[in-house]
């Protein structure tokens, strides 16, 4: 697989070379895919299928042209690359277009970063249709509120590889299996709400399906006859299943696109002390077995573990080389590769169990979130106003669910409400985010 | 069309014969193949100037086996016999052990109405000419504003040929076009900065572009902009809303639009499964979803599994009188398939999705509407929903609007959330203005894979939702 798509990459960089670019990058992708879906007592659907795609990025007299398809045959690829150069020559030029500083390169060497499962091709059909069905008979039967189960079985096999016209050439390859059970119960009246459990990994021996269903079904069970609370300030718990949507309005705010565009509420925030003391985000991109994990971003620029933000303080933008040109700031990365999350200082202290839990009984009082439903942020100025469900809980304990409200606030003044962070990341999650607890968080009900 | 399409796919009726006998060899009641080679051009403004041009192909095929309500599906880039035989074989496995059935011999071409013409074809418009209303757009912007610091504008042209045959032996071809032209605009007033988008989108040539559609996005996006710098985020809290004529209609995409699909009415997980024939909401309202309206993004020739696309009337006055189906759902429930299994491409399995959904009218002057409402608020501008199917909590978020204090629009608001539930906000539904119309922004509605979709709404007045807001 491997030589044929270098081979394959190299014919198209030598021939958009040949009809003027003066710079090319090639990445290639090729992915085999399998789902297996069992609801109720039956294989539901089933899905296979094996994709490729050869993505160009040209540079022809300081002007910029993307370019894609996935037909790979040779005479196609030709006509599709001269077309490509020549739309490329209609548009104005962009002189901040152009491949990274080499020396920015990820040179190898360095140790595999475990993503790949050997095994992947040596599994059978039968085995992960299995997995589906024995997550549905976990609870079918169980409980006479049922009404549906699905289960499903997914697994695919990636093979990357970047190459360009300075030299650089890059390959990953991956692996990824995942169970998900979503179950519905009878709930009040017409409602049926519906509980999910996910686990995925990139290592088929390391799926721990078991309890996927039975954590479904409880998951149901608790949200049935949800209410509404009234309007005010709550403390508030985030569960880790969910966190990592509080943290994405920060990331985004970082990337260079955003900065140069004015579209940021981090702008001209480097190095100044935006949030609680209390949060550190770091990005552990050489994290071994981790979905993220890359030593090169999609430039081939070398990613390095970094702090991004640091005690409350913005240590880094995500910039990448043209962003750099435009903006003045150094190249650092395109993206975060496995932003972790936690009290800063505190990353290799887990003599104390920080779980949903500990942080319940830390809060007494509040509302904790499982869910999300719909909303937003607005970029520019970090106001957010996200749906909710989860459950109001008194003395650490929860007491009913809830549901139909939203939470609404600043992305900035909101972290600096943050009173804890747990150290319980889902290492199923691609990003790993802990349960979190805020406080004076304005929740909107009757 | 179709020989052409054949040709283009290297296929011939007798192969296209063949491989649905072979999709059919374990068992089954039905197959279908679905053939799609999509090409999207691009061009993005950026800082001033056309500077990023982009062209992407998408080719494949993808093979589906019915077996009672299971599916089997398969798909490929490659549409060699060899590899498409692969993925008949691959697609059939569902069906092992069941009941065989007979593919239809003859083959017999569908017959439907062209929704989308196109007067002026995309060939015709060249990279410099379109590149010309891309850079009128951004001076146009800058002029109306002085506050205007950011332009981010994009033109997307696509053209999809779709060539489709099934074991009752339908054969269809279509080209669907969809042009797309969108800006986002950052404003800045000292300190403060805003951002809004706007959009237009249509299966339409390149009798798209024009110099009013310019005029139109620019006013549209920097008015929508400019209006934030006086808005704030109002206190939260349940309470009335009136919600304007056009984008409005995400309230029915979101409400209950995905609630009526009948995948999920059929699986018995909708807080509409027992609802079909019962009264839902006042007999002002009914809902369609519509695959017809000419040139509109939601508008289908036929769907994705060659069933032509029509108007569906899913609450007539105040009744629920059709779920949204596909072949699966239309056979589970004893009635005719609906024109709504999409899919996103050859990649995905098609099922029950919306085209363009609107209300229609109903006596009320929105006028009347506002002045009959104390303390509320009004909302104009959307930009995302969400649904929870079984539990039918709602949500979308407003980009934009206006308090009501005593029947009259006062301060802005803006950024957001709106919840309710379903079946609730339906039946809170108090009065309906005489004003439906459709929003033509680009929308996209992602359950499962992403489908291109219109809404539509005349104003109405929600008696209660909670709104999103801080404590005053």
């Amino acid at each position: 697989m491997k030589n044929h798509n270098i081979t394959t990459a190299q014919f198209a960089l030598e021939t958009a070379l040949e009809k003027g670019c003066n710079d090319v990058r090639i990445t290639l992708n090729e992915s085999r895919q399998n789902t297996f879906t069992f609801r109720n007592d039956q294989l539901d659907r089933l899905q296979q299928a094996t994709s490729s795609s050869l993505f160009l990025q040209l540079y022809v007299d300081g002007k910029y042209g993307t370019f894609s398809t996935n037909k790979m045959d040779r005479k196609e690829l030709l006509d599709f690359i001269s077309k490509g150069v020549e739309i490329t020559k209609l548009i104005t030029e962009d002189k901040d277009r152009g491949l990274p500083d080499k020396n920015l390169y990820y040179r190898g060497g360095r140790k595999d970063l475990r993503q790949y499962d050997k095994l992947y091709s040596n599994i059978s059909t039968e085995q992960k249709i299995n997995i589906a069905k024995e997550c549905n008979y976990e609870i079918l039967g169980k409980d006479e509120r049922i009404l549906n189960v699905t289960s499903e079985f997914s697994d695919y096999e990636e093979y990357n590889l970047i190459i360009d016209s300075q030299g650089f050439m890059g390959e990953t390859e991956q692996t990824n299996f995942a169970i998900s059970t979503d179950c519905s119960v009878k709930g009040i009246e017409d409602a049926r709400p519906e509980g999910w459990w996910y686990e995925s990994s990139l290592f088929f021996n390391k799926l721990y399906y078991q309890g996927c269903g039975e954590k479904a079904l409880g998951r149901a069970l608790k949200k049935i006859g949800p209410k509404k609370l009234r309007s005010g300030r709550y403390n508030m718990i985030v569960e880790n299943t969910v966190s990592s949507r509080l943290i994405a309005p920060i990331i985004s705010a970082l990337n260079g696109a955003n900065i140069q565009q004015n579209n940021s509420f981090l702008q001209n925030k480097l190095g100044k002390k935006v949030f609680s003391p209390l949060l550190e985000i770091y990005d552990n991109a050489h994290l071994p077995e981790s979905f993220g994990a890359r030593y090169f971003d999609s430039e081939g620029v070398a990613t390095q573990p970094m702090k991004i933000i640091d005690c409350g303080t913005i240590n880094t933008y995500f910039v990448n080389s043209y962003y750099s040109k435009k903006t003045g700031l150094p190249v650092t990365v395109d993206s975060p590769s496995v932003p972790e999350c936690y009290v800063a200082g505190d990353n290799n202290c887990k003599i104390i169990i920080k779980d949903l839990n500990f942080l319940l009984n830390k809060s007494l009082n509040g509302v904790l979130v499982t869910g999300f439903n719909g909303g937003n942020s607005n970029s520019s100025t970090g106001d957010f106003s996200f749906g909710i469900e989860g459950f109001y809980f008194e003395n650490g304990e929860c007491l009913f669910p809830v549901s139909e409200m939203n939470i609404t606030g600043n992305i900035i003044s909101l972290w600096n409400s943050i009173i804890d962070l747990g150290n319980d990341p889902r290492t199923s999650n691609r990003w790993l985010i802990p349960s979190l607890l805020f406080e004076d968080v304005d929740f909107n009900g009757f | 069309m179709i020989h052409s399409l054949l040709q283009l796919f290297g296929v011939t009726e007798d192969k296209l014969k063949e491989l649905i006998t072979i999709s059919l060899a374990e068992g089954g009641d039905y197959s279908d193949l679905f053939f799609e080679h999509t090409l999207v051009d691009e061009l993005t403004l950026r800082d001033g100037e056309v500077n990023g041009a982009g062209s992407h192909i998408d080719y494949g095929m993808g093979i589906r086996v019915l077996a009672g309500d299971r599916t089997g599906y398969a798909y490929t880039e490659i549409t060699s016999m060899k590899e498409m035989i692969n993925a008949a074989k691959s697609a059939s496995i569902i069906a092992k052990e069941c009941t065989k059935s007979e593919p239809a011999m003859d083959v017999t071409p569908l017959k439907y109405k062209n929704h989308y013409p196109i007067m002026v074809p995309w060939e015709e418009s060249s990279i410099t000419s379109r590149s010309i209303y891309l850079k009128e757009l951004n001076d146009k912007i800058f002029s109306f504003d002085s506050r205007v610091n950011k332009v981010l504008g994009r033109l997307t042209i696509s053209l999809t040929e779709i060539l489709f045959y099934n074991s009752e032996g339908i054969l269809c071809a279509d080209e669907r076009p969809m042009a797309t032209l969108s800006v986002t605009v950052i404003m800045q007033q000292g300190s403060r900065i805003e951002n809004g988008s706007s959009s237009r989108s249509f299966r339409m040539g390149a009798e798209f572009l024009t110099h009013q559609l310019i005029d139109e996005i620019a006013k549209e996006v920097v008015e929508n902009t400019s209006i934030l710098f006086d808005a704030e985020i109002p206190q939260g809290g349940e309470m009335p809303v009136v919600m304007s004529a056009g984008g409005s209609g995400i309230l029915l995409h979101e409400a209950i639009g995905h609630s009526f699909e009948a995948d999920f009415n059929r699986q018995n997980i909708s807080i509409f499964s027992e609802k079909f024939g019962k009264k839902i909401c006042s007999e002002e309202i009914s809902v369609v979803d519509d695959g017809t309206i000419t040139s509109n993004r939601g508008a289908v020739n036929f769907d994705d599994e060659g069933v032509p696309g029509q108007k569906t009337y899913m609450v007539t006055q105040g009744y629920l009188t059709s779920y949204l189906h596909d072949r699966i759902s239309a056979k589970f429930y004893n009635t005719a398939p609906t024109g709504n299994g999409r899919r996103e491409s050859f990649r995905f399995m098609p099922i029950p999705r919306m085209r363009a959904t609107y209300m229609l009218n109903g006596k009320s002057k929105e006028s009347d509407i506002i002045a009959s409402v104390k303390k509320g608020i009004y909302v104009d501008t959307f930009s995302n929903g969400q649904v929870q199917i079984g539990a039918g909590d709602f949500t979308f978020y407003v980009k934009s609007g206006n308090l009501i204090e005593n029947g009259r629009l006062t301060k802005p608001i803006k950024d957001i959330n709106i919840i309710g539930n379903g079946p609730m906000a339906l039946a809170d539904i108090v009065a309906v203005a005489d004003n439906s119309m459709i929003d033509n922004g680009a929308w996209i509605c992602g359950k499962e894979q992403y489908c291109p979709v219109s809404c539509g709404m005349p104003s109405v007045l929600i008696s209660k939702l909670i709104i999103g807001g801080v404590q005053q």
